[in-house]
């Protein structure tokens, strides 16, 4: 099967005043059609940038797609032209953000925000697309959407704003929806209603999703295959299952130990020492290693590369010899 | 809206009350007076009375504050001091024709040129374009009016000959709308210089501020390309504080600029107000004081209706 979307070594760099910040360091990433895959890892990962390099909204100057390849059925997006990427952008691939509250724009009717995509991609008339976008709205759970095309965001909920972005995201059927950590901006039982809501738009339009996140619960609920990226690199994938089963990579097994938990006393939540590094400190050899349990000298002077291990794989020494067994 | 609308001009006339309490009060405290003025020093103490009741000066200040507000309202602030006889009406209706005429061409150029290397400069921050327009806004700040203006007749009018050094129209000639323009050109230059200086920097700030917001994010993920994303959506969200200061440039519309005017001999309301300021023309000085302040409070609603339109955010 190929992949819908694959990443192939990317690299995007940000450079300031001479000084190479390597945000994104050499990321595979596959996506197969209909699949939803969760790219986790701490804030400085790299995550919000891989997400934005796919859509090749990277702030340039400073940031640059250095190497690499982001193949979308199978055209290469880093190589695309401006305009070419335009057409994909919103069509293609569409994307939502963490932050609902400002993501729409505020002198725009909601109707407006929606039909200014089905008329610019799918060539739609005004009258159209104002029908397509009161469907998508009612398709997104309002049920007076009629009345809401000519309001005003202010007018709406951080939820029902994310809603609205839903609705925009999904007008032309893309065929990848990137969304950067949707809920983290909303409250628990919205967060639930909003994932609920994109996991049924995506098995109904058949629509890829790469969900980025720093919330493995999120990820337990709704992800097929999960990615887990530290320092700009990915460190573990694989199944949802084979993950919570059995983290391989330390770092993924300090996550999960960080996740409170309804059974146990725990008096104190557990965390991972130290904190991520600057992308212009990190280590030699293992970026993990000043952190990490199980570090040994290996580790601090050789950069371990991402093996397979029969369907999954780990970044990491401790799990060399596991590719002999299988 | 309409009541919206209502609710704030309603709002506005016990400012503008004020406004004419306080502006009598001055005239009022203002040494000398229409007597002094008016009357031959050497006249009888009985026909100096006969005099101030005639024109009512010795009432009470109220009755005489009443009396003055009430024949404003209808438009009539009394005759001037200086070219006897001639109702103030008639002078500043003379004028004002060629200050709004002045101040409209040269705000509307200012702005058509501000407003796009504005935007240009907040698209690419600290280019070199970005820069240039940064230093020039600064020098046409940094310039003064009079200053500028007499360079501009040095060369322009005095060593080349090609504009003419003053005034509206060529004296005695028919009227042509060529000839309009003409002179119209160089007073225009200097007032928009100073404006487009000033409206470039609030553009380029409001714009870079609107620009770094989310939903410009958003606009991009749709495919739109980037012109349309910052003249669609950003522009609409970057004009609202521009579109409060056009309202809170209005009264120079009406006021002019003194001495611009003077400079290029342009006889519109600054030059009256200079010239009646130097002759003591107190009917002049007040009624210019008064309609100021009311295109004031006049431009202050503008601006609140404006923004409410622009705005959606704004309950009304």
């Amino acid at each position: 099967m190929t992949a819908l979307l694959e990443l192939k070594n990317l690299k995007t760099h940000f450079k300031r005043k001479k000084v190479t910040i390597p945000a994104v360091d050499g990321v595979d990433l596959k996506i197969h059609k209909g699949e939803t895959v969760a790219l986790v890892g701490e804030s400085g990962s790299g995550k919000s940038i891989t997400s934005l390099s796919i859509m090749r909204l990277i702030p340039s100057p400073p940031g640059e797609i250095v190497d690499g390849e982001i193949l979308f059925n199978g055209q290469d997006l880093a190589r695309l032209s401006d305009n070419d990427m335009c057409k994909i952008r919103g069509n293609d691939i569409s994307m939502i953000f963490q932050e609902p509250m400002t993501s729409l724009n505020p002198v725009l009717t909601i109707g407006e925000q929606i039909i200014e995509v089905l008329m610019y991609h799918q060539k739609l008339s005004k009258r159209a697309a104002s029908l397509k976008a009161i469907e998508m709205l009612e398709t997104v759970g309002f049920s007076r959407a009629k009345e809401l095309i000519d309001d005003y965001p202010h007018r709406l909920s951080g939820g029902m704003r994310q809603r609205v972005m839903i609705a925009i995201a999904m007008s032309c059927n893309p065929k990848l929806l990137i969304a950067d950590e949707p809920t983290t901006a909303l409250d628990v039982t919205i967060q639930a209603q909003i994932l609920d809501l994109m996991k049924e738009l995506s098995k109904k339009y058949d629509t890829s999703i790469l969900l980025i996140t720093h919330d493995l619960g999120v990820v337990s609920e709704v992800a097929d295959r999960v990615v887990v990226m530290y320092c700009g690199q990915v460190v573990e994938e694989a199944s949802v299952d084979d993950l919570f089963e059995e983290p391989l990579h330390p770092y993924t097994i300090g996550l999960m130990g960080s996740i409170p938990s309804l059974e146990g006393d725990l008096d104190r939540l557990y965390s991972i020492e130290g904190t991520v590094p600057p992308p212009e400190h990190f280590p030699a050899g293992c970026r993990f290693s000043p952190r990490c349990p199980h570090a040994f000298d290996r580790c601090r002077n050789e950069a371990p590369v991402l093996r397979e291990i029969g369907s999954r794989s780990v970044r990491c020494f401790l799990h060399d010899d596991k590719e002999a067994t299988k | 809206m309409a009541s919206y609308i209502f609710r704030r001009t309603l709002m506005a006339i016990p400012l503008l009350l004020g406004i004419t309490i306080l502006s009598f009060a001055i005239i009022k405290a203002a040494p000398g007076g229409p007597v002094s003025m008016l009357m031959d020093p050497t006249m009888k103490p009985s026909d100096r009375e006969k005099f101030e009741e005639k024109y009512g000066l010795n009432d009470p200040v109220h009755v005489q504050y009443f009396k003055w507000l009430g024949n404003m309202v209808k438009g009539d602030f009394g005759n001037s001091l200086i070219k006897r006889g001639v109702p103030v009406s008639e002078l500043i209706m003379n004028r004002l024709p060629n200050t709004l005429l002045l101040m409209v061409v040269s705000t509307l150029l200012a702005a058509l040129i501000a407003i796009p290397f504005g935007i240009y400069s907040a698209m690419r921050p600290y280019s070199k374009l970005d820069y240039t327009v940064t230093v020039g806004s600064f020098l046409g700040i940094a310039t003064p009016g009079f200053w500028f203006g007499l360079m501009l007749i040095m060369f322009f009018s005095v060593k080349f000959a090609w504009f003419p050094t003053g005034g509206v129209a060529t004296l005695n000639a028919p009227f042509s709308i060529w000839d309009r323009i003409h002179h119209l050109i160089l007073p225009a230059i200097v007032l928009a210089t100073a404006d487009m200086a000033a409206l470039t920097r609030y553009t380029r700030s409001s714009m870079l501020d609107v620009l770094k917001q989310d939903y410009i994010r958003t606009a991009l993920s749709k495919g739109f390309k980037e012109k349309k994303v910052v003249l669609k959506h950003g522009l609409r969200n970057g004009m609202i504080p521009i579109v409060t200061l056009f309202g809170l440039m209005l009264p120079s519309f009406i006021g002019g600029a003194a001495i611009t005017e003077k400079i290029f001999a342009w006889p519109g309301i600054g030059s009256l107000f200079i010239d009646s300021a130097f002759q003591r023309d107190y009917p002049v000085i007040m009624a210019l004081t008064v309609v100021s302040a009311i295109f004031v409070v006049i431009g202050n609603l503008l601006a609140d209706i404006l923004y409410a339109i622009f705005d959606p955010r704004i309950e009304y």
